[in-house]
């Protein structure tokens, strides 16, 4: 990692950062909704029918992106209803307070829990059951996360971060860094000065990539 | 000229100058090259460290950086020839030369500007006097002056004959001393061998500066166990130098004689131990390391049927079971462990090994890391010569280099298991060398030649690992024949070394007897056999007994040297 | 779908890891602010219709709004992201890029770059007393003022603060003072070795 870049975070619960690149990346997931009512020449737009002029008729199925559902969400005059994804579901959340770290969370997800708070943007009546699905599920995936982040010292590790969440994946590359650096402390190495990972990036690239 | 007084003539001088260092491709070099490095880190004398693998690459390295520096260090390399003709430096550059290498070249002796050497005095160097090898030409310039000033006839005539018998007298005297002068230089440089060990040479000028450090005083010692690995020293010098080491050794590290003083499991200690020479042992099983090493391999005759029954009764004799000995020693039962030197070293007396254990050093840092020198040595060369991997030899040099310092123990380990390999293969080369005959006598020399295609034998295109393996062939081969006769002789072994330029690397050894003084003659041998068959060879290392040959040329070349030391 | 191509940038920003800039997408850029401009101008003849009474394309027009902001954002998190990296080059690589970077940045990137450059130089001029200090050197506590470099590449002559010359040939190693060749080991010239 350049040790000089830092890259905008990802907002927090509620808030998204406007931008964070990986905020914007998650409210592209999509999630499943239905037209309340009949949309004019909104078909094209929406993936629906073919012509430009196509309407969305009333009641029909809907897979539009987390932002654009946020930006046509309205409490006062419901144009169009949003459900929830099947991972935050009744089903699915008592799979996860059963055993949450055997599912795989970047199959589902893999913005698990980022996508899922922005859901408690929708005024859902599961809302808080959603939130404290969310809650336990980071708790009871932690320490395994922790775990195996600071003690896979030289291993191939895409085994331990296959399943994991966005989220998750960063804070197990945290891990690895610190017990990287940590290492390298014990070895005398830390005030070693080294090549900039970026230079070494693209001495790499300069072959093997020729850029349009 | 010989530097009497290390410090004043050579530190001193260069403290506050940059120095380049130009270091040879061998393990003493490196450990002479680490203890200096380490001196100039303390004094913060900036340097830059080229290594060089033979002559060419000196002449390179030489010119790229002759403008930039003032100041040559040249550690196991440039004592045996003449430097200032081979190099033509500018009047105010100075080598310091640190060479292992014997005999020093004339001219390097008795320069007193530009060579300073850096070599143990007390060592029997026989350097010729003076006024045998030079002479001056004043004289001669007396005799134009005298020719050319006009004076009376008459006495001009009385003086003319006088002239001409001084004359002749004088060049007769000439001639008499230019051929005394010949016969001397070639008694002198007939034999090659070795001096001192370098690094001990630099350890001792850190020692006088009191600048010593432990970790100096251990590469000092893998410095002397090169040599002795490498079978450059005789048993005696081996000892005496062990012996000064030893005082050093006591010196620093006997803070952990008592309990009360002990320091840390992590800090390192050097201890003087009376070991066996198997190599790599600690690091291998007991069974492998008797298998391939040199010394118990020939003393058995490992390669016969009937060696590997007498292996077995050796075993047998000693009563260690064959499952302990083969499973790793770290893994062996520490019963069986605890007086294991000794009851090897007897049953290994029965079975005619008088030698199997020698005089030596560990060195200790941390609950699992030991090490014997020979270890150590065994790992610097085979990654000095790793034939695994392609790129510039420089590399394989740096790896080796790094391999010395405590905090790389990676590359250590690396080093200890290609060490593992080469020494395997080098046991089997020489089994399959002596069950087919490949040992031929010549006549003044055994002869034997490695054919392209034979497993390993890229492992044998470098010098270093091609003399190992003539060395340990030679003893093998020396247990294996009957012929008395053959028993004396010294052995050329020839390896393939790039098949695209159609060159051979070849290297005579002297004979393996046992009051061998170590001396090898066939550095002048191989030159003047050369020489009279115009054979394209490349005098590149700088042992003067490894050359590099054309392979057309090789039996010619051979011929010449056969009717040379007939 | 509105707003595929402007996420498509962003996606390619968040592939690239570890700091590195990738090529800057001119012909992307432009397709999705033309489609912006599409976006704004449907909207404003829809706007005229609904005020004369079609009020059921107000829905429609509060869609095409969304999909304008959406690619607003992502448009600004593109550039902004990058500059964070363009910026970071400065410290890592040093003030000169090296030519394989500078293809990647557009004129404007460029421009920045300078400006930042030159904003850094006025600050640490202004600090440290007379000299001024250089903020960039020394990021690791120095322990010695020598240190002991090897070579990795061929790189020529290299000149020392005493005005002399040294030739850096891959695998030769040097012993020199710390500051003289910190950017060297940033740009992968030399390797810092630890005795």
């Amino acid at each position: 990692m350049s040790e000089a870049y830092f890259p905008v975070g990802p907002g927090l619960g509620l808030e998204e950062n406007f931008l964070s690149l990986d905020d914007i990346l998650m409210s592209q997931e999509k999630l499943p909704g239905r037209a309340e009512t009949s949309l004019p020449r909104l078909g094209f737009a929406l993936g629906q029918g073919t012509g430009t002029g196509d309407a969305i008729t009333e009641g029909s199925k809907l897979e539009i992106p987390l932002w654009l559902a946020k930006g046509l969400h309205d409490s006062k005059r419901r144009i169009i209803s949003v459900e929830l994804p099947k991972i935050y579901k009744e089903a699915w959340r008592t799979v996860l307070s059963a055993d949450a770290s055997v599912v795989d969370l970047h199959k589902m997800g893999p913005y698990y829990y980022g996508f899922g708070s922005q859901l408690l943007n929708f005024d859902n009546p599961e809302n808080p059951e959603i939130a404290q699905a969310i809650l336990q599920t980071f708790i009871s995936r932690f320490r395994r996360i922790m775990d195996s982040s600071q003690n896979a010292y030289n291993e191939d590790t895409s085994a331990l971060v296959a399943r994991l969440d966005e989220l998750e994946r960063a804070l197990f590359q945290a891990g690895q860094k610190e017990l990287n650096d940590f290492q390298s402390w014990e070895k005398g190495q830390a005030s070693q000065i080294t090549a900039s990972s970026l230079v070494q990036n693209y001495g790499k690239r300069k072959f093997t990539e020729v850029d349009v | 000229m010989f530097v009497s007084d290390c410090r004043r003539e050579f530190y001193d001088v260069i403290v506050n100058q940059r120095v380049l260092l130009l270091v040879a491709s061998d393990v003493d070099a490196l450990c002479a090259c680490k203890i200096l490095q380490a001196l100039f880190q303390c004094d913060h004398v900036p340097y830059t460290l080229v290594p060089v693998s033979g002559w060419q690459e000196l002449e390179t390295a030489f010119l790229e950086h002759k403008d930039q520096f003032k100041y040559f260090v040249f550690i196991n390399c440039g004592a045996n020839v003449d430097l200032l003709e081979i190099l033509q430096p500018e009047e105010d550059t100075v080598f310091f030369v640190c060479d292992s290498h014997r005999p020093i070249n004339v001219v390097n002796v008795y320069n007193d500007t530009q060579i300073k050497l850096l070599v143990k005095q007390d060592d029997d160097l026989d350097v010729p006097a003076y006024d045998d090898i030079f002479r001056d030409e004043e004289d001669e310039e007396e005799d134009s002056e005298n020719e050319s000033d006009g004076s009376e006839p008459s006495e001009k005539r009385r003086r003319f004959e006088e002239d001409v018998i001084e004359r002749t007298m004088k060049r007769r005297q000439r001639r008499e001393w230019e051929a005394r002068r010949r016969e001397i230089l070639f008694d002198y440089e007939q034999y090659e061998y070795h001096g001192t060990s370098s690094a001990m040479v630099m350890f001792d000028l850190a020692w006088i500066m009191s600048k010593d450090l432990n970790d100096m005083l251990w590469w000092a010692i893998v410095g002397l166990t090169d040599q002795w690995v490498q079978d450059k020293i005789t048993q005696m010098k081996y000892v005496t130098d062990i012996g000064i080491l030893q005082r050093h050794v006591s010196r620093h590290n006997h803070r952990n004689e008592d309990e009360e003083n002990s320091l840390s499991i992590d800090c390192m200690r050097i201890a003087f131990e009376y070991d066996l020479r198997l190599a790599l042992y600690q690091h291998w099983s007991l069974y492998e390391s008797l298998c391939n090493t040199s010394y118990t391999s020939a003393s058995l005759k490992l390669w016969s049927v009937q060696g590997q029954k007498r292996l077995q009764e050796f075993l047998a004799d000693m009563g260690l079971p064959l499952k302990q000995v083969k499973q790793k020693f770290n893994s062996m039962d520490m019963s069986l462990k605890e007086n294991l030197r000794e009851m090897i070293e007897e049953s290994a007396t029965k079975f005619g090994m008088k030698d199997l254990r020698i005089q030596t050093f560990s060195i200790h840092f941390g609950f699992k890391n030991k090490f014997l020198a020979s270890d150590i040595v065994y790992a610097t060369v085979s990654l000095m010569e790793n034939a695994e991997k392609e790129g510039p030899e420089t590399t394989n040099f740096i790896k080796a280099l790094d391999s010395l310092s405590r905090g790389n123990l990676d590359k250590l380990h690396q080093g200890l298991d290609l060490a593992k390999k080469q020494l395997r293969a080098i046991q089997q080369t020489i089994a399959s060398c002596i069950c087919t005959n490949l040992v031929i006598s010549q006549g003044p020399f055994l002869y034997c030649s490695l054919m392209e295609g034979t497993p390993d034998v890229k492992l044998f295109s470098k010098p270093v690992s091609l003399s190992l393996l003539s060395k340990y062939l030679l003893k093998s081969f020396v247990c294996s024949t009957k012929n008395k006769r053959c028993k004396l002789l010294p052995l050329v072994m020839a390896a393939p070394m790039d098949v695209e330029q159609g060159t051979v690397i070849m290297v005579g050894i002297p004979p393996e007897t046992e009051s061998s003084d170590k001396k090898n003659f066939f550095g002048r041998a191989f030159e003047k056999a050369a020489d009279s068959t115009n054979s394209r060879t490349l005098h590149n290392h700088f042992d003067m007994s490894i050359i590099e040959l054309k392979t057309e040329d090789r039996s010619k070349f051979l011929d010449a040297l056969i009717s040379l030391l007939s | 779908m509105a707003g595929e191509r402007a996420v498509g940038l962003v996606r390619e920003l968040h592939r690239t890891t570890g700091g590195s800039l990738p090529p800057f997408r001119t012909e992307e850029l432009r397709q999705a602010l033309e489609e912006m401009r599409a976006l704004y101008e449907q909207n404003q003849a829809d706007v005229s219709e609904a005020k004369s009474g079609r009020t059921d394309l107000i829905f429609l027009i509060r869609f095409r709004h969304c999909c304008l902001l959406r690619n607003q954002r992502c448009i600004l998190a593109y550039l902004y992201d990058r500059l964070l990296r363009i910026r970071a080059l400065r410290w890592e690589c040093g003030s000169v890029l090296p030519n394989a970077i500078q293809f990647h940045m557009s004129a404007e990137e460029v421009e920045w770059f300078n400006r930042y450059k030159k904003s850094l130089a006025t600050y640490m001029r202004s600090v440290g007393g007379e000299e001024g200090l250089d903020l960039t050197q020394d990021i690791k506590p120095p322990k010695s003022l020598y240190i002991e470099v090897r070579c990795l590449r061929d790189y020529g002559e290299f000149e020392v603060d005493d005005g002399t010359t040294i030739l850096l040939k891959k695998n030769s190693q040097h012993f020199l003072p710390r500051w003289k060749c910190e950017q060297l080991i940033r740009q992968g010239i030399l390797e810092h070795v630890l005795s």
